[in-house]
């Protein structure tokens, strides 16, 4: 795995284990906030609800009273009710008086509970009614069936008869659709036993209500709830929203993460592995020195003894001298034979070159050829040079990665020159890069000096090497920020 | 047999002698173009309503009606507005009067013969549709008669009905509805008919219908479009309702009379529940003068229709005890109301099609059904209104109308199945 896959990774963990760990707090923290002000509204609704029910008690109240005050004002009504005289009068009184009171249900019971005028329902005199006390929930007979009412009771004495007035207003979709004001928020009555019927939705808060079923008889009383419900399905949408946007958000981040991750891992590995690979060349170029140094030391030190003994001869015993030299000739020899043959081995690890007449321009198209940056002014009929192509190659190839190197990356242009000298054949190499200073030029054809990330520093000195070894010559004009051109002659044929 | 015919043809000529003693007869009409004016007819005074002397005779009589009138109906009233106008429009061979006398209408003469098994009469002389063509024996009997009895053509104008049973009275089917006689109108909503006036789509809008006479005097029918029949007592003439806070308001109004006209109707519980139950009180439960349903009741035997002991198995009620009834009448509202109280049904409104479709079919718990005290073919009425399923029939309360008539204008007159007339 090299650095920069692992600085990349490791940046990616480092970056995108934050980020997943802040998303899913802010997702947490989002949720939480969300569901407090649903509770706070469903809270508001519940309030709602409260008073809009004590408000329809206190709507109905007055009327019933209002209706004792009218009941006993009524002269035939007490006669009909104290001597049972026209009983049809009070068999409509309450239908009568219940649309006057502006309400839905109304039942006008005896002592026994038995109704004895309906508003609601005519007919349904004689049956016992539902006994309410305060506010309760009704579920009442009508001609055309069963109804809920909101109902409340009071009661009137007429002759030696209490009669209960029990009146009150239909419990239906209207109403619960007045109570639900919150358009997310629904309201459903639930009834003992019953369950609501929207499998979609769920209670999220109550209002218990005292609950008598009197279809079938005046009841007995239970408990009804008047629930405030949310659509399941409306939350789920929510939430597959929210998790969308957030995984849509993280995917981004990471994203954003990764490419910053890869620029910085970039910009971190690239000038880490250049080093390393110089300090790899360095270590290798130490280690052929040492190598060399070692095998020039075996072979001087031989010569060295023979010297220091040939002058000891010839100090302590001169006459002995030639002697001694003729004996040690054979080591000297030895040694220095071993020397040339070191130097021939050495001599092996580099290439020699092969000098024939050569076509300049042949070498530079060669050479620059598909590069889009590069130039060519070259002069026809030029004559040939005695060098080896693959020499004078190297060093074009060297000087016009320079070059281009000195462009860094900005527009630029590089142009490679040849033309006819006195004698030679002049190659000239320019370029609109950043140039150099008086001191880099000083230094610019020294061993391992470099201003290139990764660069050996050895370029141009083995160019400024090649091309003595040509027999030619390398000039270089120079100005920082304007450029820099290298010229080489080389002798013409 | 043909001799009997000749002997009965020969009776009719001295139809004073030979008649039964509830003949009735009737002056010689006077055809004219656009309806056949019906005969002078003796008058049973106890059934003239006791409303003061007419004192003016006034050409243009207006009557209210309460409920809708389509001449679509004709001549077989569904209420108790059709049956209002189409007296008035539509004749029988004979009517009944309110105390059961046969009084003439299309028939003017009638003798029985062979020991009472057959009745033969002769058509009015003039006797003409409202367009002039002459009434025929072949138009009283194309198409009719019944369990019981056959109708047929002797002669141009003799018509004999033939009885599977004897009978020392005039057959009471002779007074029945359907035997009312019409003929299509190509260019009229109404059918075309014999009596004393008539109407045309021409006179007919949606607030009156206008009948005219030959005489020159003129019917007027006006709707309570107002919903508010009160409205109307201040410019009709008569108004039949069965609604007793309109009576009693118009009890106060001093140019009017109040007047009870008989129990025509009652009301029973149809259901296929086996056994029948007793409900007592009902008559508390209507707002219409009520009273305990009482008498034999034509219903009760009709193994002379053929209808009675059907093997149509009864229908399965399911679900809810739905007791249906028809929306428009107020008094079957508050019956089926109470019946839904008393047996924790649901009083189910339905239109009037709809009702008889239901009950026909018989698929709900219940039905409230209103049905003519009287009727005189009592095979069509049960086969027009009753189920054919064996179902029982519980009557639950008679109801009556009340006629309420401007005083010294007309003159009125009740059949002995409650329908109101106006006296010629």
């Amino acid at each position: 795995m090299s650095l920069r896959t692992r600085l990349l990774s490791a940046f990616g963990v480092v970056v995108l284990i934050p980020l997943l760990v802040f998303g899913l707090g802010i997702r947490r923290e989002m949720a939480g906030r969300v569901t407090g002000e649903v509770q706070r509204r469903v809270d508001a609704l519940v309030g709602v609800i409260n008073a809009d029910i004590a408000r329809e008690n206190d709507r109905i109240a007055p009327r019933l009273a209002a209706l004792k005050s009218a009941i006993l004002a009524d002269n035939r009504l007490y006669s009909d009710v104290v001597h049972a005289q026209d009983r049809g009068y009070v068999l409509d009184y309450a239908g009568s008086a219940m649309h006057l009171a502006g309400l839905d249900f109304l039942q006008i019971q005896d002592g026994e509970g038995r109704v004895v005028s309906s508003g609601h329902f005519r007919n349904e005199f004689d049956r016992l009614g539902p006994q309410a006390r305060g506010l309760t929930l009704v579920r009442a007979n009508a001609a055309e069936g069963p109804f809920l009412a909101l109902v409340t009771s009071d009661s009137v004495r007429v002759g030696s008869q209490t009669l209960r007035l029990i009146g009150g207003v239909a419990v239906d979709s209207a109403f619960l659709s007045r109570l639900a004001r919150d358009p997310e928020l629904g309201v459903a009555l639930l009834l003992p036993d019953s369950s609501l019927a929207d499998s979609n939705a769920f209670v999220v808060g109550e209002r218990r209500l005292p609950y008598v079923d009197a279809v079938d008889g005046p009841g007995r009383e239970e408990q009804a709830r008047l629930v405030v419900t949310r659509s399941s399905a409306m939350m789920t949408a929510l939430e597959r929203n929210v998790n969308l946007w957030f995984a849509a958000a993280v995917l981004v981040a990471a994203l954003v993460a990764l490419l910053v991750a890869g620029w910085l891992s970039t910009r971190i590995s690239q000038p880490v592995e250049a080093g390393m690979r110089d300090m790899e060349r360095r270590i290798a170029i130490g280690d052929l020195a040492r190598q060399v140094n070692h095998d020039v030391k075996n072979g001087l030190a031989p010569l060295r003894n023979v010297f220091r003994h040939l002058s000891q001869v010839a100090r302590d015993k001169p006459a002995d001298l030639a002697q001694v030299f003729t004996e040690r000739q054979g080591t000297v020899e030895s040694s220095i034979n071993y020397l040339e043959t070191l130097a021939a081995n050495y001599a092996k690890l580099s290439p020699q070159p092969e000098r024939k007449a050569t076509d300049v321009n042949a070498v530079v198209r060669e050479t620059v050829a598909g590069s889009s940056v590069v130039r060519t002014k070259l002069t026809d009929g030029l004559p040939l040079v005695s060098a080896d192509a693959l020499v004078l190659r190297r060093i074009i190839e060297n000087l016009v990665s320079n070059a281009v190197d000195s462009l860094d990356g900005k527009s630029g242009t590089v142009t490679v020159t040849t033309e006819r000298g006195s004698g030679v054949v002049r190659i000239a190499v320019a370029d609109s890069g950043r140039g150099m200073s008086k001191a880099e030029l000083d230094r610019a054809f020294n061993d391992f000096y470099t201003t290139k990330p990764g660069g050996t520093g050895l370029g141009l000195s083995i160019v400024r090497r090649l091309v003595l070894d040509s027999s030619g010559s390398l000039n270089v004009e120079t100005e920082p920020g304007k450029g820099s051109t290298f010229v080489i002659e080389l002798p013409a044929q | 047999m043909l001799a009997r015919y000749l002997s009965a043809i020969a009776c009719l000529g001295v139809v004073a002698a030979c008649a039964h003693p509830r003949l009735g007869t009737g002056g010689a009409g006077v055809p004219t173009t656009g309806g056949g004016e019906a005969p002078k007819q003796a008058v049973n005074e106890a059934c003239v309503l006791s409303t003061g002397a007419v004192t003016a005779h006034k050409a243009t009589i207006t009557i209210g009606l309460t409920e809708a009138v389509d001449p679509r109906d004709a001549p077989l009233p569904r209420n108790d507005a059709e049956r209002l106008v189409f007296r008035h429009l539509y004749e029988t061979p004979v009517r009944l009067d309110c105390q059961g006398h046969a009084t003439p209408q299309l028939a003017e003469e009638w003798v029985r013969d062979d020991g009472g098994r057959r009745w033969t009469f002769r058509l009015r002389e003039g006797a003409q549709f409202w367009d002039g063509a002459p009434v025929t024996a072949q138009d009283v009997v194309f198409g009719r008669g019944g369990p019981g009895y056959t109708l047929s053509a002797l002669e141009t104008r003799v018509v004999t009905v033939s009885l599977a049973k004897q009978s020392d009275d005039l057959p009471p089917a002779l007074s029945d509805w359907g035997l009312a006689v019409t003929k299509a109108a190509p260019d009229s909503s109404w059918p075309i008919g014999t009596g004393a006036y008539w109407a045309t789509s021409a006179t007919t809008t949606a607030q009156e219908i206008r009948a005219h006479s030959a005489r020159g005097d003129t019917l007027v029918f006006r709707m309570a479009t107002s919903g508010d029949a009160r409205d109307l007592l201040d410019a009709v003439d008569l108004l039949v309702t069965r609604d007793v806070a309109l009576r009693d308001y118009a009890a106060t109004l001093k140019d009017m009379s109040v007047v009870a006209l008989p129990w025509d109707r009652t009301y029973v519980y149809v259901t296929a529940e086996a056994g029948g139950t007793r409900f007592d009180g009902l008559e508390q439960s209507v707002r219409a003068e009520a009273r305990r349903a009482d008498g034999g009741f034509w219903w009760l035997d009709l193994r002379a229709c053929g209808s009675s002991g059907s093997s149509i198995s009864p229908p399965a009620a399911s679900g809810q005890h739905r007791i249906f009834y028809v929306r428009s009448d107020p008094t079957a509202r508050e019956l089926a109301g109470r019946l839904a109280a008393l047996t924790h049904g649901v009083a189910t409104p339905r239109s009037a099609d709809d009702f008889n479709d239901a009950i026909m079919a018989g698929h709900d718990w219940g039905y409230v059904l209103a049905l003519p005290r009287f009727t005189a073919d009592q095979c069509r009425t049960a086969k027009e209104l009753l189920p054919t399923w064996p179902a029982t029939i519980t009557a639950l309360v008679d109801t009556r109308p009340t006629a309420i008539v401007r005083r010294g204008v007309a003159r009125w007159a009740t059949d002995l199945d409650g329908t109101l007339h106006l006296v010629p």
